[in-house]
């Protein structure tokens, strides 16, 4: 009964396994092992096992031999290729056995399949060594630890080196490295916490090399009994990442800090806008407020620049080319802000750019200082223009006058009749009176032209053209003139008070001077207020000037158009030198027999 | 022959006209204050059917018309035997802008800076036309 229900036991086992005498004859098998061993002759019981089972290799048939001599168990893995070309893989488990009772001896024998363990081995060993990652254990409980030979050959150590824990903590890099695994271990140690990270260990050889480190611990009862993970050499990985992040770092403290340079980028297929946050600083826009489109960036830019920005943009979308642009925006405080950016197109699909990548800066100082200079140069280049032509003036008026005298004198060297040296000698006389006339013209000139600023004093402009008026009311009278003077009494001026009346006297007796013989003279006077300025309108319905013909002649030295024994050609030459002195512009108009209108602009004074 | 001297300072026209006298310059010296009454002048002496000045000596600076306004207008002036008048610029400016400008005109012989002198005039007499007939 014993036997009997052993054996059934036997023959039902959820092993593969039979039992041999010395002669290597089954004595008994279960099912599985017709199964597992493709056996397909049901009734082996009797027959040797090397003809049942042919692939058997010598050195499987040599631990028979010795398991039947020592009556001991070893294991041993066979990798067997059946008929069809299919890989099986064997555990061969092999013990030998002796009773004593019937002086029988003989071999249990498992044939354990493998193969779908040995794949997955496979499998793991392949992707540890595609990834170049290795595991790693170190168990507290029998003391053991283990590496594997990835790890070895990644540590540079001997495939036979036997670790433990503190072995394993120095392989990283003293300091910082160091510190931190083991602060990881023994928070995983003590709490259970996993760990992932990056981290630098030193080989063997002293290089130092980045790895990924992941662990875990095992807890039992509040005790860590094992510690295990991996370690993935990532240095490569690592290296580029590290320098891509210095590069980037280099290039943000280039822009933003050094240079406070903004980059944009627009995708054109899907009209997306992106910029960099130094942009958003830049344009003075917030990021929320931003839709990020080429309409929301136009809408920032200075209606002068906007139309030329939006074309030299569908340009660069159509071209490839590299561009620039200089543009004005407002920030949202109303402040002008003068950009610069400069683009160009890339990635290409089918022929086409889909991308624009541009850097944007201010350059509102350097522009501002451009046009600072350029006004300067224009006002130097003018008092240039200006003193020349002073200094042509000066040497033609003197000259005129010094060629009549020694003409003069050389006549009078040679004369002999008396009536004509009385009169060579009225001629020297009106010589030499004119010459002090021309002398006192040029120095007036001269004294207008320096520190006329310094005596500017505030003035009740009304005040000042009633002065005028009155003094010249004899000559008013004679010419039976109408002065209308419409000045509000409130509106002050920035002059020179002598310049004032030196040019409303010269404005006035010009427009009597020449005043139409056919009617009433009429002068009108007029002001208004313009911000911190004030025009003057002084008109009067005389004799005009034909603009056309004197335009340029008429605020010249020495220059008349009329045939009037008076003119002398100097008044208006002072007058408009006294206005330029007082930072102040002269301007005229006039309609031949209508008459003539200047119009002066003065500083305010508040 | 005859000259016409165009300018506005009377002592420059008295002075001029002496020397010419004295050296017999020329039989006739016709003189204008401005431009505009030089115009005026000439074009009446057209109207009349007789010849121009040969020579005219022309002010630059000059009320009402100066010199340069003179040149724009007598080039229009019709049926004027201009080949055969000679024009000097006679003036006191020193402005090389001035000297620049005379070589605009094709009608102006040379440019004569005040005071005029015996020498100034023999070198007009020099580069005159030597055709008798047109003098």
């Amino acid at each position: 009964m014993e036997t009997r229900s052993f054996n059934f036991l036997f023959k039902e086992s959820i092993y593969p396994m039979a039992v041999v005498d010395n002669q290597m004859r089954f004595l008994n098998h279960s099912k599985l092992w017709l199964k597992d061993l493709d056996i397909a002759d049901p009734d082996i019981i009797g027959k040797s096992f090397y003809d049942v089972v042919p692939n058997v290799t010598q050195e499987i048939k040599n631990i028979h031999q010795f398991c039947l001599e020592h009556k001991t168990k070893l294991n041993k893995n066979q990798k067997i290729i059946q008929p069809d070309g299919r890989v099986q893989w064997l555990n061969w488990q092999i013990k030998g056995w002796n009773n004593k009772e019937n002086n029988q001896s003989g071999l249990l024998i498992v044939a354990e399949d493998i193969t779908t363990d040995k794949k997955n081995e496979k499998l793991l060993l392949n992707i540890q060594n595609i990834a170049n990652i290795g595991g790693w254990e170190f168990d507290f409980i029998s003391n053991k630890a283990f590496l594997s030979d990835t790890l070895k050959q990644l540590h540079g150590l001997p495939l036979d080196y036997e670790i433990n824990l503190e072995k394993g903590l120095n392989f990283y890099k003293e300091g910082e490295h160091r510190r931190r695994i083991t602060q990881v271990v023994n928070e995983a140690m003590v709490n259970g916490t996993p760990w992932d990270i990056e981290i630098v260990i030193v080989t063997t050889n002293g290089d130092e090399r980045w790895v990924r480190s992941i662990g875990e611990c095992e807890i039992v009862a509040n005790k860590c009994i094992r510690i295990y993970g991996t370690l993935q050499d990532i240095d490569q990985k690592k290296r580029i990442e590290i320098h891509n992040k210095e590069i980037s770092e280099r290039l943000t403290m280039a822009t933003t800090d050094a240079t406070n340079l903004g980059i944009w980028e627009y995708n054109i297929p899907d009209a997306h806008l992106v910029w960099d946050d130094n942009l958003y600083r830049i344009y003075g826009v917030a990021k929320d407020n931003f839709s990020e489109t080429i309409d929301a960036w136009e809408a920032i830019i200075h209606p002068e620049d906007k139309l030329r920005c939006h074309n030299v943009l569908e340009r660069a979308i159509s071209e490839d080319k590299k561009y620039s642009l200089q543009f004005k925006i407002f920030w949202p405080n109303g402040e002008i802000r003068h950009i610069r950016t400069e683009f160009t197109t890339s990635r290409y699909q089918k022929g086409k750019p889909i991308r624009l990548i541009g850097a944007a800066w201010d350059n509102t100082e350097s522009k501002v200082a451009e046009q600072k200079l350029k006004d300067l140069l224009e006002i130097t280049n003018g008092q240039n223009e200006s003193l020349l032509n002073f200094a042509h003036i000066v040497s033609h008026n003197l000259r005129s006058h010094s060629s009549n005298l020694s003409m003069l004198t050389s006549f009078l060297n040679t004369e002999e009749n008396e009536h004509e040296k009385k009169n060579l000698i009225k001629m020297l006389t009106d010589a030499s009176i004119s010459l002090n006339d021309t002398v006192t013209h040029l120095s007036e000139v001269v004294h207008v032209k320096t520190n006329s600023v310094e005596k500017m004093k505030k003035i009740k402009l009304r005040q000042a053209v009633k002065n005028v008026e009155n003094n010249i009311s004899a000559l008013l009278k004679e010419k039976e003139a109408v002065c209308n003077i419409d000045i509000d009494k409130s509106l002050f001026i920035q002059a020179v008070p002598a310049y004032l009346d030196s040019i409303f006297l010269n404005l006035f007796t010009n427009s009597l001077k020449y005043c139409s013989p056919k009617r009433t003279p009429i002068i009108n006077v007029a002001a208004k207020q313009n911000n911190n300025k004030v025009s003057i309108t002084f008109s009067d319905n005389g004799q005009g000037i034909d603009l056309d013909k004197h335009g340029k002649k008429i605020f010249g030295m020495y220059k008349t158009f009329h045939r009037h024994k008076d003119s002398k050609g100097i008044g208006l030459f002072i007058t408009k030198n006294q206005i330029e002195a007082m930072k102040g512009s002269i301007e005229v108009e006039s309609v031949v027999d209508k008459g003539t209108t200047f119009t002066l602009t003065l500083r305010r004074n508040i | 022959m005859s000259t016409c001297i165009i300018d506005d300072d009377p002592i420059f026209v008295y002075g001029a006209k002496r020397i010419m006298k004295e050296m017999e310059f020329c039989d006739e010296i016709l003189v204008f204050n401005n431009g505009q009454e030089a115009i005026d002048g000439l074009l009446n002496i057209t109207a009349r059917g007789e010849k121009l000045p040969s020579v005219i000596f022309l002010d630059l600076n000059m009320p009402v018309m100066d010199g340069w306004e003179f040149l724009e207008d007598f080039v229009k002036i019709p049926n004027h035997n201009q080949d055969n008048v000679v024009v000097y610029i006679i003036s006191s400016s020193v402005d090389p802008r001035d000297v620049e400008r005379v070589n605009e005109y094709k009608i102006v012989h040379n440019y004569i800076l005040k005071p005029i002198t015996h020498q100034d005039l023999r070198n007009v007499l020099e580069e005159l036309p030597n055709d008798p007939s047109s003098i």
